[in-house]
């Protein structure tokens, strides 16, 4: 088990690495940091303070090093705009992107999930059709889409809820449904998909003709089954929250890390960029190591190649 | 080494060829070492068909690859027409494949199942600059024709003709830039028992007529003794004896190859005993000590569990690499 | 990622085929759609009644099924139709030729995996697990704030998508085809390499890489489209469907039409494309999954 998360931990550390390895070429590549990070017509003497404080005169290895240097210290930059540091602008909108990110994920995992299990359990259902309707829409209808549909019919048809903004928990709801429901859609066909699958294997038709009634086979041996695909694409919804988050931010105005981003890039404020593609390479590590630690517990499998160091 | 009294080079020199595979190791232990081909050589001269047999594993498709140069040689020499291969992958050992060919076992697999076989048996011309559009057309043809196929053949598709037809096909591709050298490979292995003997036929006509040599692989005993001159018997990647054909099946010395004749149907058989071959077959990762085959063998001695025997001559072109037969002095006859 | 792909095996046009060997009539359907974008892509620019740059003031915000406006006017009188007729032509384009880009990048580093194994292989893959662990759209904007936004560097962006998709699958049907067959018969021959690859390797596979891009196209429309939505894609004057939508947006109350065409276009194309997708992948190749 040791080994198993010492290795686990090795790739997070990799990836992370690959990421700011990443950063830094791009920053690099794209031209004078110096006259990317300090405005275009800022003095002389500024530029060059700032090269030798940047250590932009170094040997590119030693830049190297010390860009790592400087990330493990956090010093991440300044934004461009204001001039506060970029760890503490983002982690400011932190609060404001889980608000909606988490109530969605919830949203998601609470419709997908028994969705796409009971659609495989009642193939060719009119319930199944409904359910592979509903999951077609899922990833045809790009979320800007679908956010200003919505708004079209509840905010401005019905007038029931504000178009955009972030100050009463009304604000909130349009958003988390739309970011909900088209995560509610992949999940709902990934898990019909993965369910379907595991129904057609020969060992559920062995333990259904051993005499086991149909709902004790689905719970103890299906559902099970189809928990360790399930659980691979949950991580990588988590992983992927803010990716999602970013354009239903933008449209609903709401002030969270996504929306953040675009202003960024807009502005091409590189620290702040750099800092939000940390954060993400972060979770994205983070939630991969969960998934690898579930399917660790839950996997026998898996348990066994550790104890057993194979043949 | 060249057969007493023989004035021609050989074709084919393979001498002390060895090769070895790693296979893959469990989940923390190193890969294994698994010794395919061990001290293997022989010969083979123009015009004149080489049989290897052995049950699978004992190393002849590998020795088979080894003699065309498909793979290198962890160790000995492989010597065509007097020269060493070129490396596998260079523009030479590219050259030379016009004049050495492999025919496969599994002949679907072996053909492009998207392209008409004529373009098939054509792209050996294509791939050698060998004469130009007309000439290659009419090349297909007369290959066709020498297969025994006919041009309603030429523009179908792999999977539309039978097995035997397949073969064919596959035996006129390697015939098409007239090789000096075909090995076979367990050609007849996959097809049906009535088609077998058409293609064994076919390939003693071609090489009647093109004066090709030929090593033919197969643990077939039946096939190898109808179609070759003299024969090669491998075990767990040696070579155990060797002899002309006849001799192999009507006096073989070495236990694993009486074993082997014994078993295998034939009229002049019926009347001696079976002689078993006692234990498992072999894994080839886990060779035994000394004699490869004293696990198995009914006359085992201490010896030869302890040291390996090396080919010795027993006979006229006859080797046995066995510490139970008596090396031949020119006084007297084999044992 | 073959965790993602997963989710595509029971297709859309389960829901809508009536009998088992004929054609669904929702792929009917999305094939006539797409034939339609195609023409008008092709063909509508040179038709639109108005440049898709023509302002005129006189006529803002007019409402559509008007005889001189057949879709109404945006903001700046200019009109939606011939803007969205442009539009479809440049956002069509674009995914278009990024798909191509992504499978040729993809397939070429799959057979080179594959050829040379080894370290080459190894690198390979990396790269690919890096690229499949990323959010695209983080990549994608990570890589515009760096070296902001011509239409040819967006192009090329969108040509990554999926790419490590291609390699996997390139990859994987190049070493089977290596390990036995036709292609180590081709090359016991004295073919070289690249006539291996290009003759043999590369036509065996192409229906299952065919496939792969029928089901990448969409997800590369709709890429695009988010980001033009953005503003970070492409660029005025030129316009994209996602661009309309985006400018449309600070019309939704009062002119609703100005983003539900181009929304409307982008939805149905994805769709078709989807369906026509599943049907020939469920044709072609059942084991791509």
């Amino acid at each position: 088990m040791i080994s198993f998360l010492l290795s686990r931990l090795g790739r997070a550390a990799l990836t992370i690495f690959l990421v700011m390895t990443f950063s830094f070429i791009v920053l690099r590549l794209s031209g004078d940091p110096a006259l990317i990070i300090m405005s275009p017509d800022a003095p002389p003497e500024a530029i060059a303070a700032f090269r030798k404080s940047w250590g932009l005169d170094d040997p590119i290895w030693r830049q190297y090093l010390n860009y790592f240097g400087a990330v493990l210290e956090g010093e991440l930059g300044r934004s461009m705009r204001d001039g506060r540091p970029a760890i503490q602008i983002v982690s400011e909108r932190i609060p404001a992107t889980l608000l909606l990110t988490l109530p969605a994920l919830l949203l998601k995992v609470s419709i997908g999930i028994p969705a796409g299990v009971y659609a495989a359990l009642h193939r060719n259902s009119r319930i199944d059709r409904m359910v592979m309707s509903f999951a077609v829409f899922g990833f045809t209808v790009p979320s800007f889409v679908l956010a200003l549909v919505l708004v079209l019919v509840f905010s401005v048809w019905l007038g029931w809820l504000p178009t955009s903004g972030a100050d009463t928990w009304r604000h909130a709801i349009l958003p988390v449904v739309t970011l909900g429901i088209g995560g509610a859609a992949v999940l709902a066909r990934f898990t019909r998909s993965a369910m379907l699958e595991i129904l057609g294997q020969p060992y559920i038709r062995t333990a259904s003709a051993k005499g086991l009634k149909w709902s004790a086979v689905v719970r103890g041996h299906a559902l099970p089954n189809a928990a360790i695909p399930t659980v691979t694409v949950l991580g990588f919804m988590v992983g992927s929250l803010l990716a999602g988050a970013v354009v239903v931010e933008s449209v609903f105005a709401w002030p969270g890390v996504g929306r953040l981003l675009v202003v960024a890039v807009s502005n091409r404020d590189l620290a702040i960029v750099q800092v939000i593609l940390l954060l993400v390479a972060g979770t994205m590590v983070a939630a991969n190591f969960m998934v690898d630690l579930a399917y660790g517990i839950f996997d026998p499998r898996i348990k066994q190649a550790q104890r057993g160091g194979g043949k | 080494m060249s057969e007493p009294g023989s004035t021609t080079a050989p074709l084919l020199e393979v001498a002390g060829v060895r090769r070895r595979y790693f296979a893959q190791g469990g989940f923390l232990s190193a890969p294994k070492p698994v010794d395919a081909v061990v001290d293997v050589s022989f010969h083979v001269a123009r015009g004149e068909t080489l049989g290897v047999v052995g049950e699978s594993g004992c190393g002849k498709s590998t020795t088979g690859r080894l003699a065309l140069g498909l793979e290198q040689p962890d160790g000995g020499t492989v010597r065509f027409d007097g020269a060493a291969l070129p490396p596998a992958g260079t523009a030479a050992w590219r050259a030379i494949r016009a004049r050495m060919q492999l025919v496969f076992q599994d002949p679907l697999a072996a053909l492009d199942r998207r392209l008409p076989v004529a373009a098939q048996i054509r792209e050996s011309l294509d791939v050698h600059a060998i004469g130009d559009g007309a000439s290659r057309e009419a090349r297909v043809a007369e290959l066709l024709s020498a297969v025994g196929l006919t041009s309603d053949h030429a523009g179908r598709y792999p999977h539309e003709l039978s097995g035997g037809q397949r073969q064919r096909v596959v035996i006129a591709r390697a015939l098409a830039t007239g090789p000096e050298l075909l090995v076979c490979d367990e050609p007849v292995a996959a097809l049906d028992v009535s088609i077998q003997a058409q293609v064994v036929n076919l390939l003693m006509d071609i090489q009647a007529n093109l004066g090709l040599a030929m090593i033919f692989i197969s643990h077939d005993l039946k096939v190898v003794r109808q179609i070759s001159h003299r024969v090669v018997v491998m075990y767990l990647g040696t070579v155990v004896e060797e002899a002309d054909a006849d001799r192999i099946f009507s006096a073989p010395q070495h236990p694993y190859t009486r074993a082997l004749v014994a078993s295998s149907p034939s009229p002049r058989r019926k009347s001696r005993p079976a002689l078993m071959i006692a234990g498992e077959p072999p894994d080839p990762s886990a060779r035994p000590s000394g004699c490869a085959f004293h696990p198995r063998c009914p006359g085992a001695q201490a010896l030869c569990r302890t040291q390996a025997p090396m080919p010795r001559l027993v006979g006229q072109g006859h080797r046995v690499a066995c510490h139970l037969v008596e090396p031949w002095n020119d006084a007297g006859a084999a044992a | 990622m073959s965790v993602f792909s997963k989710a595509s095996e029971t297709s859309p046009t389960e829901v809508a085929a009536t009998k088992p060997e004929a054609i669904p009539l929702g792929v009917k359907l999305g094939a006539i759609w797409l034939c339609l974008m195609l023409l008008v892509a092709l063909i509508g620019p040179s038709l639109t009644p108005y440049s898709f740059t023509a302002i005129d003031l006189k006529a803002r915000l007019a409402l559509p099924f008007t005889t001189l406006h057949w879709l109404g006017t945006d903001e700046l009188g200019r009109d939606v139709l011939s803007r969205l007729v442009v539009s479809i032509r440049i956002s069509l384009l674009v995914s278009l030729v990024a798909t191509i880009i992504s499978a040729t990048f993809g397939t070429v580093l799959g057979f080179l995996a594959a050829h040379f194994r080894g370290w080459v292989e190894q690198v390979v893959l990396i790269l690919a697990d890096f690229q499949a662990s990323i959010p695209f759209l983080i990549f994608a904007l990570a890589v515009l704030a760096f070296f902001g936004n011509s239409l040819s560097l967006f192009i090329m962006l969108m040509g990554l998508y999926g790419w490590e998709r291609y390699a996997r699958i390139a990859r994987g049907l190049a070493i089977s085809a290596n390990a036995q067959g036709y292609a180590a018969a081709v090359r016991q021959i004295g073919a070289k390499p690249s006539r291996i690859y290009l003759r043999h390797i590369l036509p065996n596979t192409a229906s299952t890489l065919i496939v792969s891009m029928t089901l990448v196209f969409p997800e590369i429309i709709l890429l695009e489209s988010g980001l033009s939505f953005l503003g970070l894609g492409v660029q005025p004057p030129m316009t994209s469907l996602g661009n309309m939508v985006g400018y449309g947006r600070e019309y939704l109350t009062r002119a609703p039409w100005i983003l539900l065409t181009p929304a409307s276009v982008i939805v149905l194309t994805t769709l078709s494309v989807s369906m026509l997708g599943d049907w020939l992948r469920d044709r072609l190749d059942p084991t791509l999954k």
